[in-house]
């Protein structure tokens, strides 16, 4: 079949793409063809160790609890050794040579009871020797059966699972795992129709089931190599080398990966915690089966009919529940919803009447079957997903084998406990029974639902743990190594020696004064001078004689008393009031360099009327040079009626920034002024663009009130500013907050948006694509707002920049972060679809036709 | 100053000729070049400082701000054939700290590929 085909019929069933459609139907059919044998297997299993004594039930799951250790030792040897084909194919050998060997033994235990052994002519001594030993000692074999059992259903789903993390990276198995649970699911029910109808037809006795199975399992070691075989060819095209390293899964590896780690500690306790509650849940079943059915065949019967309606159900609600449950409400609702609900079934037991026994127990063990299957099943293998991979198999096979047997063997332990608890035999009713169990129940199912809390607590954190900072921040790298108004002061400095020694020297005096200068930069103003330094410096910027009219005066510069004497002359009254007198003069004067010096020198002064009616008009100066001294002049002194002159350099891309920084010394007070600006159609759009950022230079809270109000007016020509402001006063003003009702809407507008830009007329695929990045980077900016700024940008980062592996990690994080709403419009838009599969899902979200 | 912008593969080449300063006349900055660059999906920018023979505290702003619009963006900003002069005053003023700075603009252009 051509792959688009087969991935359209997929598609029903899961979100399959392209290349992984053979893969992910090979695996489905291998679940299918497990869980089918599983559900043949179970009935027969149930049905013998049910016709035993209920004080055997327990030794079963002891048994299991006991020689898990073993198994997984032996099972982690053969993973090391063998490449992971073989090994599974040799593992479905093994289980196919165990279902023979035991329909062997209950073939011959069934025969027995109607035909006495005798030595046949042929003398076939062993047989007779086998009947005997089958004879004397069955329920011995029944319990070697169950365990026989315990360890093919363990080892073959985490076999399946382990097959599965080899053939696809963690998102793809999260995306698919839908699909695998769906074969699963109808490969139990088949596999318990099959039960079902054989023996309720009474067409072929309970043991012989056991037949049908080998003949699954064939089929399952055929769908093992066509997994490997496409994985192969995948990896040859994409030149992946994963399957060349297996990691070491040994018990002691296993163990230690679980302990060293408190998520994988908080999970396994969480699975424990499940597995005693339903193993219990289970006996409580057992108790009412064995009350009400004596006949063998009548209870496999009913076991077999059981679970086929129980996988029925499971596969109607993990086919129109499983996923919505997952999607809209995240892993967080998924992982508590079974939990509750059993909580909730077996607090019942306590009040219902006899009659209803069986009917409770039907609710309960399914529907602790059923969420095992269906939503349980899929959460655990999400909870896998932030582990790292190397980590993943070791944690798997003892969580998933070990752990899971040791906690059955633990309730087996309970319940044998409880067993001999119950010395007056009024108590062994069934509702006595099962309500004293249900005591212990309760506790358990109370620990798992605290548990999945702790679980959950701990998911987003391990997700995070390797999704570093892929880049810094500009900002953030020149802030670390650069003090950048220092940067451009130098700059400036070094210029004016080609205007005027004394403007030069007046900067120097600012410099020095206002800030610690390093030897270099010292060296580089003459300061101190190195000779031969000062010399190449000079000749550098081609000075001439200017450096030469007060020669050594760097170093007089940064004599303290002479700077004192300066600050000094700023103070006398009567340089006040000549300077006074004569600033008019000054700023009237064709030079440009005495206007730029007199816009200077404003900076020291006091603030006069006079002084200040000069600086009004030096910062309306027509030399930007002018302009640019007396806007500096203009953050000293701060007053109010420079404001209308200062807003009109705002428009000038040569004086916009030094205007914003004299606006926001003004500091708090000058919010109020600035805000009608923002919405006055009277000012030119340069302007209001700029006005953004000096409100974020002032940070304060009404500030950031004012930019949200202003987002939410919706102005395309002003919502770059505006985002770019917030994001700014998010990164520097830790506590400034941000209302969720006032940016929600606004998020979402956003996102609608960027969905525009996939959606709308098509052009250029380049520039389509700049776009979407340009917008998703304006919603990504105003998500910092609402969520961790740290963790959101890690996630953006990553979703731009990233391996295959951290771009799962950061959608998985977000997934578990982001709200439902704006999960379903964003990540049809970062998530990597083929362009035809966003616009249909997009169009899905956006409920467009 | 004149800006003239070219491609090569998957960067942005802006060949800067005069002086990165304030002019009495609005103009183009090298800031608002570079933002349409990206605006326009372009990640990779090479400014070509070979013929720069001054820069002030506005080309400073202006160099600083493209660097800051393209890091944002997960893009990368270099600058080559910057002249000793301003080379001696970047190191001083520790810019090469933060900048990417190659001697000259093969190098510059190699290193995109290995980044």
């Amino acid at each position: 079949m051509a792959d688009g085909r087969l991935e359209r019929i997929l598609k029903r069933l899961g979100d399959v793409r392209g290349h992984e459609a053979r893969a992910a139907l090979a695996l489905s059919a291998l679940f299918f063809l497990i869980t089918a044998t599983f559900y043949i297997v179970k009935p027969v299993k149930e049905s013998f160790l049910i016709g035993a004594r209920p004080g055997w039930w327990p030794f079963a799951d002891l048994a299991t609890a006991l020689l898990i250790g073993l198994v997984v030792a032996v099972n982690a040897r053969l993973l090391d050794r063998l490449p992971r084909r073989t090994y599974l194919t040799a593992s479905l050998l093994f289980f196919i040579s165990g279902l023979l060997v035991f329909w062997f033994i209950f073939d011959v235990h069934q025969k027995s009871l109607y035909s006495t052994p005798v030595a046949d002519s042929s003398g076939v001594f062993f047989l007779l020797w086998a009947r005997m030993m089958i004879w004397d000692h069955f329920p011995v074999f029944v319990i070697a059966f169950c365990f026989w059992a315990d360890i093919f259903i363990a080892m073959s789903v985490t076999q399946f699972w382990i097959a599965v993390n080899d053939a696809f990276d963690p998102h793809e198995a999260k995306r698919l795992v839908g699909l695998f649970v769906t074969g699963g699911l109808f490969g139990g029910i088949a596999g318990a129709a099959a039960a079902a109808l054989m023996t309720v037809a009474r067409l072929i006795p309970p043991e012989d089931l056991l037949l049908v199975c080998p003949f699954l399992l064939a089929l399952a070691i055929a769908a093992v190599n066509a997994v490997y075989a496409e994985k192969r060819r995948t990896d040859a095209v994409a030149g992946d080398e994963r399957l060349a390293v297996p990691a070491k899964v040994g018990a002691w590896e296993s163990f230690r990966a679980v302990r060293n780690d408190r998520y994988l500690r908080r999970l396994a306790a969480m699975v424990a915690s499940a597995i005693i509650a339903g193993s219990l849940i289970n006996y409580q079943f057992k108790w009412v089966v064995m009350s009400l059915f004596t006949s063998g065949q009548a209870r496999t019967s009913f076991i077999a009919l059981f679970f086929l309606v129980i996988l029925a159900v499971s596969a109607a609600f993990h086919l129109l529940t499983t996923g919505r449950v997952l999607k809209s409400y995240g892993i967080r609702w998924a992982m508590a919803v079974a939990p509750a609900f059993l909580l909730a079934v077996s607090a019942t037991v306590f009040v219902i009447p006899l009659g209803l026994l069986l009917a409770w127990a039907w609710v309960a063990r399914g529907g602790d079957k059923m969420f095992d299957n269906t939503l349980g099943q899929s959460v655990r293998e999400l909870l896998y997903i932030p582990v790292s991979a190397s980590v993943k198999y070791r944690a798997k096979v003892f969580i998933d084998v070990l752990v899971n047997k040791i906690a059955t063997g633990t309730a087996a332990v309970l319940w044998l406990v409880l067993n001999a608890w119950r010395v007056f035999e009024y108590r062994l009713d069934p509702l006595s029974v099962v309500r004293e169990t249900g005591l212990v129940v309760l506790a358990f199912l109370a620990l798992w639902l605290v548990l999945t809390r702790s679980v959950y607590r701990e998911y987003p954190a391990v997700l995070k743990k390797d999704l570093g900072r892929i880049w810094q921040e500009g900002r953030t790298v020149i802030d670390a190594h650069l003090d950048e108004k220092l940067v451009r002061e130098v700059f400036d400095a070094v210029q004016s020696r080609e205007r005027s020694t004394t403007l030069y020297y007046m900067n120097l005096f600012n410099l020095v004064r206002s800030k610690n200068l390093t030897p270099e930069l010292q060296e580089l103003l003459g300061i101190k001078r190195n000779e031969l330094k000062a010399r190449a410096m000079d000749a550098l910027f081609d000075v001439g004689a200017a450096g030469g009219l007060y020669p050594g005066l760097e170093e007089t510069i940064t004599d303290a008393e002479f700077q004192k004497e300066i600050d000094l002359i700023y103070l006398l009254p009567a340089y006040q009031k000549i300077m006074d007198e004569s600033l008019g003069r000054i700023i009237d004067s064709p030079s440009e360099v005495e206007r730029i010096e007199a816009a200077n020198s404003i900076c020291r002064m006091a603030p006069s009327p006079p002084t200040m009616d000069a600086l009004a008009r030096l910062l309306q100066d027509a030399s930007v040079e002018v302009v640019l001294y007396a806007l500096n002049g203009a953050s000293v002194h701060r007053r109010p009626e420079h404001v209308p002159i200062i807003l009109r350099h705002l428009a000038n891309p040569m004086t916009i920034v030094e205007a914003q920084t004299a606006l926001a010394a003004y500091g708090p007070e000058i919010v109020g002024r600035l805000a009608p600006l923002l919405r006055s159609a009277d000012e030119p759009l340069e302007v209001r663009r700029a006005v953004p950022e000096v409100l974020a230079r002032i940070g304060s809270q009404k500030a950031a009130d004012i930019l949200v109000a202003e987002l939410a007016r919706r102005r395309e020509d002003m919502e770059q500013a505006l985002i770019d402001a917030l994001y700014k006063i998010r990164a520097e003003r830790a506590r400034v907050r941000f209302r969720e009702r006032d940016l929600r809407p606004e998020l979402r507008f956003l996102i609608r948006k960027a969905c525009d830009a996939v959606l709308g007329p098509p052009g250029p695929p380049d520039e389509a694509r700049a776009a979407l990045i340009i917008r998703l980077r304006r919603v990504f900016d105003l998500l910092t707002l609402l969520y961790p700024r740290e963790d959101i940008i890690n996630d953006y980062q990553h979703i731009l920049q990233g391996t295959p592996k951290s771009v799962d990690y950061a959608l998985e994080h977000l997934d578990n972060l982001l709200d439902r709403e704006d999960k379903e419009l964003l990540f049809p838009l970062i998530e990597d679809l083929p362009d035809g599969e966003r616009v249909l899902r997009l169009k899905r979200a956006l409920r467009l036709k | 100053m004149v800006i003239k912008t070219r491609e090569l593969g998957n960067i942005v080449i802006f060949d800067i000729q005069g002086e990165i300063r304030r002019a009495d006349t609005i103009q183009e900055t090298l800031h608002s070049l570079v933002e349409a660059q990206l605006d326009r999906g372009r990640r990779n920018l090479l400014l070509d400082l070979g013929g720069v023979e001054f820069i002030d505290s506005f080309g400073v702003g202006q160099i600083l701000a493209s660097y800051i619009s393209t890091q944002h963006l997960g893009g990368k900003l270099k600058l080559c054939r910057i002249s000793d002069k301003l080379l001696l005053i970047f190191k001083i003023t520790m810019l090469d700290k933060v900048l990417d700075i190659h001697e000259d603009c093969d190098r510059a252009l190699e290193s995109f590929g290995r980044a």
